[in-house]
Parts: structure tokens; sequence; C-alpha cells
């Protein structure tokens, strides 16, 4: 009998976008914190991060099927407080609240207070560790069970959310773009953190149970080798970070601020969207369960 | 039993969602129109227990059905059916789906000119088939008509009676592909059919390609249990590691095809070391000498050669058989071994028997012994007086004399349509075409005959080939005469209706020949309904029709089996025959000898041996939903190969591979197991159904017979189901 | 207290699949809606070999990963039987319990949208059911015996105890069906 996964490429966007969301609120209390000119930017993250999250959040209730045809069940889900997936529901709740309301405040142009961005980038890093806490206690997964995997998609969220709010401003606002150099130098820093990571989780799993080994080569030399060096390591990870390691300390100060430079930093941050979607799709699709009694065919 | 039957609106319903259908075009009854008809009766349970018998496979278990709301739920196998003892199987509980099939027929179906089928009414399909068939009868004398069908209670009574009355002797069961050749050899050698091994008190039982777990009647699996654990020494030969090793002591894999050698040469150990049961071979048996003349070139070296079973190992069995007999035996075998599988099938079970006879083993108590029966008595009403007899024997009599006449070579039957001497050909319940022996040559003789009709309850591989196809009512849908079983305590048991009439246009059997029968002529013999049949048999036993649909079941404990040495045979001479004047006529030695099979395989080339699953009975399965699904979740369609010749060949598990005989090339997924010896592919028979029909079996894994050419084996009429090599490679190789 | 259990007996067990289409008929699923999956592996080298077939099925664990799970409380123990149930009318379908499971014997019903498992449908009442659970009533050689653990003298618990049954995967969830391998 052949394994199939129980959660497919929806479950990996809900993660994915729950997790741009909740970077995007980060950056936006970061931005306030060391470039509180950079209102432009600070203002994208407050759109981004709730439309994110509830983008993801009825994704999630599509793929709740039983769910989705009976939508009096999801008042039940505050049910069970043993869950983690309830307490996602409470972060995730509180968090659209927060950011719903920062976002009101940007629009009626009254300042958010500096109150309500710090609750919102705790709720933000809340939800964040949550996406892979969700997985981290299926303990039938090797890939998934592990501690690592909470804080890997925290750095991932927190590097996608700051793409996206980096992509839009290209666009939008590139004036304030290029003032916004600490944040630059953060953002550089997390694909280098997230591969340390990785590798890690690779190396672990792949040590601790036959399923782990199966989950581990199947990304690195098996069924999702591809999309995984190519999608991964190289869009997501290794092509932003050698892009951004010269733009930042290797090109002119004109050149850096150029548009020319803009567009190659908009790929770079592109790419690390890609990635990171597909680091949840891969993780979520690769975990090989433990069997009980024999490895599945 | 506690009966409810509160008769609810089906068919009434029924009847209206078929005309509303019949309005919009085509006279199809749609699943789709049933299951609306019927959705809201979902809302009150009604709750009955109604008695039948299960029909996935021969043996016919009677069960206790749990009916909700039109709906077989929990199902009850008879503790004192002699078949099922209490359990059924996953085939038995799966099957109840085929009364809700989508596949259903549900009209009288007429080939037309462009070949497609078109839905006609009853009254004119029996009004064409009988012209035709009074056409033939008239021009071309009624033994040009067949019959072939699979012999349950009311099929055979009723095709039978409509065939003799038209005064043809052709009524062939699907025997040719079951248990023909195992049945001939022992007729030959005993004067009846059927043994049984007492497994559960021998000392020791051989069992040569029979399993009990795979084609599993669940009482001969209870009772190897209990031999297992009660210490019988069981020895299980088989080219495959098959289910019911779970229970043997040793599997000893055997090259197939060879289990007549590996008898020969058991026989020869017994008759030269002189350990045999001197007393029984004087006094019961006839020619003796011949064999034991015949046997002194089948040593164990020979055989181990033949076989590929060490001679050791040979030797070794033959004096642990006997010094455990009389309590011990080697049981029959069917399809998988020799029931109709090589060129040598009836010979071995000929010699088997007669190997037996050195053991003393005849109803010695752990031996092979014969279970009573019971039958019903002679019906004093006239409108039940049997036909007279057919004038002419069975075609294919004359060409196949060892054969048993009550199942007939219903494949030279079909043979004869090219040959023009059988015009007409009738299928009840069968699919012959799809699995008696070689489908495309089957299917082209149907369709070259002037009559061709197919009774089903589905589309099949035969029912495609034919001109007519009828549509019957599911198992559960009709009450059959009662059938009798013999068994340690023979019992009488009956198929009662257990649900009603799902689609209005079905009949049953009875109602199908008894309206043939009228319109052929023959009315005469048709002037009664099943009921009334299934009461004036029962009276005859001192029962009733109300009784049995009341108890389900009724035992014969006066009847019951004591053992008790046989001396007395069916046979010529009254005695156990070493030798027959039959085989000898046939072209066989007096005695059997060594009869080398047809084909051999050579080096890298494999024998394809068939064989049941433990939840499908050949094809008749491979449309059940809930049993399909367990093939295709754990990839039971794929054939299995030794795992040291697919590591030669680069094979892994799981591969594509495509597999070659002379007449047939398939791809399919390979399964790489240690439990199969190095010459033989294991393909199951169940699969590669090729009727877009059959929505569920539709195109799943490989048929074995498409590989297999068409044969007929000398003398017994057997199909040779497991005469044909084949070649394996990996895909795209 | 009652707390029901079960114990299957792999090394009688043929591998037939007779208790999942059982289950299937008694409990109306549909053809691929399995409450008992198998595991099946080969040991050995050809002709010495050996062949072991496991049937898994919902082991109403006491310390439930899908009830721990669950984020809307349809899964759940009932304290009078002890086994794990799962009340469809809360079910969203988020299928996290499936994900949790370590036994892999919960299955979606892509009709429903609801996850569903094995009963233990002798501790359950409906219409036209056997009087013990399906799977028991089907299994033609007497591998499973179904019981009340907390009755120390009952069949089961003599049979636990006898044929020293363990559960499959050690103690880890506190499973109440026991293996004999």
């Amino acid at each position: 009998m052949t394994y199939e996964p129980i959660w497919g490429s929806i479950i990996a966007w809900y993660l994915f976008l729950a997790g741009v969301g909740a970077g995007a609120f980060a950056t936006s209390t970061f931005l306030s914190w060391r470039h509180p000119e950079a209102t432009s930017m600070r203002k994208i993250g407050h759109v981004i991060a709730p439309v994110a999250v509830a983008v993801g959040l009825v994704l999630l209730m599509v793929d709740a099927e039983a769910g989705f045809h009976n939508p009096l069940r999801f008042v039940y889900l505050l049910g069970n407080f043993g869950s983690v997936m309830t307490w996602g529901v409470v972060f995730l709740g509180l968090f659209m609240v927060v950011s719903i309301a920062a976002l009101v405040l940007d629009i009626m142009k009254r300042n958010v207070p500096r109150w309500l961005e710090n609750v919102g980038a705790v709720l933000a890093l809340c939800v964040a560790v949550y996406t892979g806490a969700l997985l981290g206690v299926c303990n039938t997964f090797p890939l998934w069970n592990n501690a690592l995997l909470p804080i890997l998609f925290l750095v991932s969220a927190l590097s996608t959310g700051a793409a996206s709010v980096l992509c839009v401003s290209i666009v939008r606002h590139a004036s304030e773009f290029n003032r916004v150099g600490v944040l630059k130098k953060f953002h550089f820093c997390l694909p280098v953190i997230e591969l340390l990571l990785i590798a890690s989780l690779l190396f672990i799993t792949q040590s601790n149970s036959e399923a782990g080994m199966q989950s581990v080569l199947s990304l690195v030399s098996g069924e999702w080798a591809v999309w995984f060096w190519l999608g991964v390591m190289v869009i997501g990870l290794v092509a932003p970070t050698v892009l951004e390691t010269w733009l930042l300390f290797f090109s002119s100060k004109e050149f850096e601020t150029s548009r020319k430079a803009h567009w190659i930093s908009f790929a770079s941050d592109a790419g690390v969207l890609v990635g990171g979607f597909l680091l949840r799709f891969l993780i979520v699709s690769a975990a090989v369960p433990l069997t009980v009694v024999v490895p599945l065919l | 039993m506690s009966q409810s039957m509160t008769r609810r609106s089906f068919v009434k319903r029924g009847t209206g969602a078929a005309v509303a259908a019949a309005a919009l075009g085509g006279g199809f009854v749609s699943f789709g129109d049933w299951s609306t008809a019927h959705a809201d009766e979902a809302a009150s349970a009604e709750v009955k227990q109604v008695h039948s018998l299960c029909n996935s496979c021969s043996s016919k278990c009677g069960f206790t059905a749990h009916v909700v709301t039109g709906r077989v739920r929990t199902m009850i196998g008879d503790a004192e059916h002699p078949y099922c003892d209490g359990t059924l199987c996953a085939r038995g509980y799966g099957y109840a789906d085929i009364a809700y099939s989508e596949d259903r027929l549900t009209n009288p179906l007429k080939r037309t000119d462009s070949g497609a089928f078109e839905a006609i009414s009853w009254d004119d399909a029996i009004k064409e088939i009988a012209e035709k068939i009074k056409r033939i009868v008239e021009d071309d004398g009624p033994q040009a008509l067949a019959m072939i069908q699979d012999p349950r209670p009311s099929g055979s009574y009723y095709t039978k009676r409509f065939m003799n009355a038209l005064g043809s002797a052709n009524v062939y069961t699907h025997g040719v592909a079951c248990n023909m050749s195992k049945v001939s050899g022992t007729m030959q050698a005993l004067g009846v059919g059927d043994f049984t091994s007492d497994v559960a008190n021998a000392n020791m039982v051989v069992f040569l390609g029979r399993s009990y777990a795979d084609g599993i009647r669940p009482s001969s699996l209870h009772m190897l249990k209990e031999a297992h654990d009660r210490g019988v020494h069981l020895v299980m030969v088989d080219p495959r590691q098959n289910a019911s090793c779970l229970y043997v002591d040793e599997w000893i894999p055997i090259r197939p095809g060879t289990d007549l050698a590996f008898i020969l040469a058991m026989a020869n150990v017994l008759v030269s070391e002189d350990t045999y049961d001197h007393d029984y071979i004087a006094n019961y048996t006839e020619g003796f000498e011949d064999w034991a003349a015949r046997l002194p070139e089948y040593t164990p070296e020979w055989a181990a050669k033949i076989t590929g079973i060490p001679a050791e190992t040979i030797t070794r069995l033959a004096h642990e058989l006997w010094e455990a007999a009389p309590a011990a035996s080697i049981e029959q075998g069917w399809r998988a071994s020799f029931g109709c599988s090589h060129k040598n099938s009836g010979e071995t079970a000929r010699a088997l028997c007669l190997f037996n006879t050195l053991l003393g083993c005849w109803g010695a108590e752990g031996g092979a012994v014969f279970y009573p029966s019971v039958s019903a008595g002679k019906l004093e009403d006239p409108r039940f007086a049997a036909p007279p007899a057919p004038a002419e024997k069975i075609v294919g009599a004359k060409e196949f004399p060892l054969a048993a006449a009550s199942m007939g070579v219903s494949t030279y039957a079909l043979q004869q349509i090219e040959e023009g001497a059988v015009k007409g050909v009738i299928f009840y319940q069968s699919n012959c075409v799809g699995g008696y022996s070689n489908p495309k040559q089957l299917d082209e003789w149907v369709r070259k005959a002037e009559l061709s009709v197919a009774i089903d309850v589905q589309m099949t591989e035969t029912c495609a080939a034919c001109q007519y196809v009828l549509p019957d009512t599911s198992y559960l849908e009709r009450l059959e005469i009662p059938e009798f079983v013999g068994g340690k305590v023979p019992v009488v048991a009956l198929r009662d209706r257990v649900l009603d009439k799902i689609h209005p246009e079905t009949k049953p059997v009875d109602e199908i020949f008894s309206e043939l029968g009228r319109a052929c002529g023959v009315g005469q013999y048709f002037d009664f309904t099943v009921d009334e049949l299934a009461d004036a048999q029962l009276a005859t036993v001192g029962l009733s029709l109300a009784q049995l649909q009341k108890e389900g079941i009724a035992t014969f404990p006066e009847k019951a089996y004591k053992p008790a040495p046989k001396t007395t045979w069916g046979t010529p001479s009254k005695k156990v025959q070493f030798t027959s004047e039959a085989c000898a006529k046939a072209g066989f030695t007096p005695s059997p000898t060594w009869v080398e099979p047809l084909v051999m395989p050579e080096e890298g080339q494999f024998r394809l041996i068939g064989g049941k699953q433990t939840i499908h009975t050949h094809t008749q399965t491979a449309n059940i939903a809930s049993l399909m699904a367990i093939s295709e979740m754990y990839g039971l369609e794929r054939p299995w190969i030794n795992a040291d010749v697919a590591r030669e060949l680069g094979i892994e598990d799981g591969d594509e591979v495509e597999i070659s005989s002379d007449v047939f090339t398939g791809k399919t997924r390979i399964k790489v197991t240690e439990r199969i010896e190095p010459t033989s592919i294991y393909l199951p028979s169940h699969y590669g159904r090729m009727i877009p029909e059959q929505h569920v079996s539709y195109g799943i894994g490989l048929s074995q017979m498409d590989f297999v050419p068409f044969h007929i084996e000398p003398g017994y009429g057997g199909t040779m189901a497991q005469e044909t090599v084949v070649t394996v490679k990996k895909a795209g190789e | 207290m009652t707390r029901y259990g079960m114990l299957i007996d792999t090394t009688n067990c043929i591998g037939c699949y007779a208790c999942r289409t059982a289950c299937q008929r008694q409990n109306g699923l549909d053809a691929t809606i399995d409450y008992i999956r198998y595991e099946e592996r080969e040991t050995g080298k050809f002709p010495y070999v050996g062949h072991e077939t496991v049937p898994l099925q919902c082991m109403h664990c006491e310390d439930a990963p899908c009830v721990a799970v669950c984020p809307t409380g349809a899964s759940y123990i009932d304290h009078e039987t002890g086994t794990v149930r799962v009340d469809e009318s809360k079910c969203i379908g988020c299928r996290y319990c499936m994900a949790a499971c370590p036994y892999g014997v919960r299955v979606h019903n892509t009709v429903t949208g609801a996850v569903e498992k094995c009963k233990f449908c002798a501790a359950e009442s409906f219409e036209g059911r056997a009087e013990t659970c399906s799977c028991v009533e089907a299994c033609v050689t007497g591998c499973r015996i179904f019981g009340d653990l907390d009755d120390p003298d009952g069949e089961l618990s003599r049979a636990i105890a006898e044929k020293n049954a363990l559960p499959i995967a050690g103690d880890r969830t506190k499973s109440k069906i026991f293996y004999v391998r």
C-alpha cells in the first residue's frame, strides 16, 4: 500500500499565508521602531497582514469540508484548549482583530498606538510559531515532530512577511525602500538562518527513524528533489542571499538606489516568497509517517 | 428466526421510475432513478431477517441477512451449514453489493446490426429466442443446442429440464475450468468424484496446491486451524506460499505441472519398500500389480529433477505418510493445481487416489472420507415429472470419454460452433467467454453462433459476445429450490427472497426458463411455480417451504457421518481400480504413469499459474466495488515473481513489467516476493476484465486466460489453464 | 466502569480481509471507507519464508492523540465505555486527528467531509447489528476477542494474560487493542 498525504497544497497555502501575514505585521512594527519615517511601508504591512491571513483562513475552511458544508460546526472550534489548532484559532482571531484595528486606524489616518503594534507583533510571533507547532505535535511524522520546525516556520514567516512588504514598496514607494537599511540587513540574515535550520532539520530527521530517513530522501533525492533544490534552496534561499549580499555589501551606493537594483531586489524577494510557499508545501507533502509494523511500500 | 415480511413499495415505485425512464428514451432504468425513487425510505428503519445462500463462490454458504430498510446489513453465517460452519468470508460480505450495483442489467438487450445493444421487451426477447430455438431444433436437431450454466439449485434444475424437454443432452457446467480433471480422474479410480481429507482428525495431511485459506470454504479453514492446533503434521506442496501456509508445518515449493511426478515417486517409495496396506489392496482393489510393475522407474531422484523437490524430501514425506497412515492422506486439488490445469491433471487425480489407497485411509478416521448427503425424493405430482431422457449423449462425450458427463466439456461445445455441429448456445450465470479458456477464441466462436443468449446480472465478456442478454435477478432477490448439502451432518438450506426485486424488468431463472419453455412448445414441463416445486421437494424429506423459510436451514442428524472403512466402490468392479479400461482406451496407460505437461518453461521462461485470492472468485467478484477496492489498495492485482529471479532481471517490487506468451502480451505492476518458486509467475485469476460496462473492474490488471491458448486436456476435457509459458521483462526495455 | 478492548492474534490471521468487508457491510460503509487496514510483511528467504498480516483499526487509546488535537471536541472519549468516538455533528473535517493518529486508522469520508473510524460497534446500538463487533463475528479463524478490560475474569482479560498480548506500539498511547504476534 502506498501512503497518501493527509494534507495537500491548500493547507500549505494556509500555513504560508498565515506566516506572510504575521511576518508583514512584525515588519511594520519593526519599521515603526527602527524606521519611523517609513510610514507608507508600515501601512503596506498593515494591509498585507489581515488580507493574507484572511485568505489563508478561507482556504482552511474550504479544506475542512465537513465544516464548509455545515458552517455552524465552526462554532465548536474553541472546544478543546488541549489542541494546538484551538490555540491557533485564538491567536489568529486575536491577530485578525489587532491587524484590522491597525488597518482601520491607518485608513482613518490616525496613529496606531505603540502598544497596539507591540501586541500585534507578539500575536504575529504566536501565529508564526503556531503554524510550525500545528505540524510539530503530530508525533507520527518525524519530519514534523521536532522543536526546530516551529522556529524554522517563524524565521520563514518573518522573512516572507518582510519580503512581501519590500516587494510592494519597490513598486509603490521606491524612495522609502531606499531608506530602510536596517530592515534590509535583518531581512538579509533570515535566509541564512533558514539554511542552517533546514540543514539541521534534515540531519536530525534522517537519523531518528526509517520514516524520517524516507522523508528526507524524498526531499533531497526523491520525488520532491527538484522542487526542493531548485525551488526552496536556490530560488528561495541561496539566490536571494547572493543577490542581497552583492547589493548590500559589494555594489556602489548609487547602484543600490537605482531602479535596476530595485528590480533585482524585487526578484530576490519574490524568490523568498516562492521559496517560503514551497518550503511549507514540501514539509507537508514529504512527511512520511512512522508506521507501526512495517515500512510502507 | 423472526420475520417481518412487510412489503414495501419497492416494486411499485420502481415501475414508476422505469416508465419515466422508458418515456425519456432507451428504456433503461438508471441507478440514479432507482436511488432517487427510494431515497425517502431511509427515514423509517425497518428490520427483517431472511435466510439465503451466498453466491460469491461455489460453496453457497448459508447465512441470515439482517435487512434494514431494504439494505443488507449484518450477515451471519449458519452454524449448521457444512460449508460455512458459522462464518462467512470476505467475498460473501462484499458480494451482496451486486444487488445494488450500478452496473446491473435492467432490461433485455438485443444486439443490433451495428453491433451495439438495444433494449427490447421481454415479450419480444422470449418470442425471438424461442423462434430461433425451434428453428435450430427442427433443422439441426436438439443436439445443436448447448446450455452452459453455473450449477446452482434452481439453475441446474431449470436449465436441465428445459434442454431435456427440447430433447438435448447438452447441459454443461463450468467444470472444465474448475474441477473437471480432478473429478474425472477420481471417478476412474474410485467411481466417485469427490472425497475430503479428514484434516482435523488426521496424523498427517499433504496438500497439493489446495489452499483452504485462499479458495475459502470457511468450514475447511476451521478444520485446518483445528488440525494445526492439534499438532497434525500438515504439508503444503505448492509453487506458491499460499495463505494456508500460516497453518502448515512445511511449505514444499514444487514446479507447477509436476504433481504427478511427486505422487508417482512417493508411491515408488512405499511400494518398493513394501510399506503399504496389503490387506486393503488385496481385498478392495483391482490391478495393483500393473501399477507396481510400472513404478520402479519413478524414483525420488527421477522426480527431484522434474519437481524441483529434493529426493530426500520426497522419500521422507512418503515415510511420514506411511507412519501416519491410515489417519493420513493427500488432499485433492482444484483449478490452481490439477482441477483443470495441465495435460496430466486427470492422471494426477487418479494417481493421487491410488496413492491414498496404498495408505489404506479410505473412510478411516483422520484419513480420506466421504460425507453423507440427502436429496429430495421422487415427486408424485405429475406436473413435476421429468422430460424423457435425451436420446444422445452430451456433445463431447465421445471425444473426451473420461470427462464427467455431469459437467461436460463446454469449451468443446463452443468449438463445435465453428464446425457447424452446434448452432445455438445459452449461458446462464456463466462467464464462460471471460475465463473458461482463451477469451478471444471463445468470443469468436460465440459470435458465430446462429443463436446466442446470456442470462446474467451484469454485462460480462460472455454477454458481450451474445445476441441476446437477459437480465437476471440478483441472488438476493429470488427464492430458489432448496439446496441439499452433504457434510458431517447433511442439511437442506434455502435461498429465499432477502430483498424485493430492485429492477422491475429483471426476472429470476425459474420464470425465464418457464416462459422460454412455454414459447418453445414444451410448456407442459413448466406448469408450476418455484414455490410449489420447492414445497414439493421439501415434503419428500418431511419439511415444508414455509417451515424452511422460517428456519432457513434444516439438518438430518440421523444421517450424520460415522467413520467406517470404505470397502465398496462405484467403479465397474466395485473396487478401487488401479487400472482403468476407459483410461487405456483414451490413450493413457491402464494404471497412471508420468505424463509430460504440454509445455515446460525453458531458461528465461516461466509457467504462468493462476489461483484464487481470499477476496475474489475468478471473474465473478471482480466488479464488486468493496472487493476491488481492497485489490487496488494493496496491489493484489500484481503478478508474483520470485525475488532472486527478479534481481537477475533487474526488476524491483512495483515495477511495470511486460509479460508475454505466444498469444498475448500485457503490462502490469509486479510483486517481487520470496513466496514463489523460481520457474513460476503467479497471476491471480480475477483481473484484466475488459468490459467497459463493468465500471469497477474494467482495465485493472491482467487476465490469466488471455495468455493461454485454446486447448483441451486429452481424454479428460479440462481447459489446461496453466499450460502456457511466458517471458517477463521490465516495461520499456 | 467498562473499558472495552480487543485482542487480535496475528499468528492466526490469514489476511483474508473478511473483517474489513463485514465491517463495511454492518456499518453500511462505502467501498473505499475502511475502518480496518492491514500491514503485511515477509520474512526470510525462499524457500524458508514467513508472512505476517497485521490488521489495524482504531485502538481506542486512553491517551488518544486524536482527541488531544481535535480542535472542536468532535473526537472524544466516552467514559461509560472507554471508547474513542467521533461526534460527526461537530467534526469540521480538518483531518488534524488523522495526522496525529500514530496508527493511521482514521478515514476521511470524501462525501460527508468528516473523519470516521472503528466504533467498536458492539459498544454502539443500531438496527440490525450482530451481537458482537462485526470484525469479531466475521473472523474466519477466530483471531479476535472483544470484551471488557475491566472484567478480570472475562474471556478478553484472560486471553491477554495467557497469550501475553501487547499493544502494537508499546504503551505510547495506552491503546486498548492487544496483539499476539
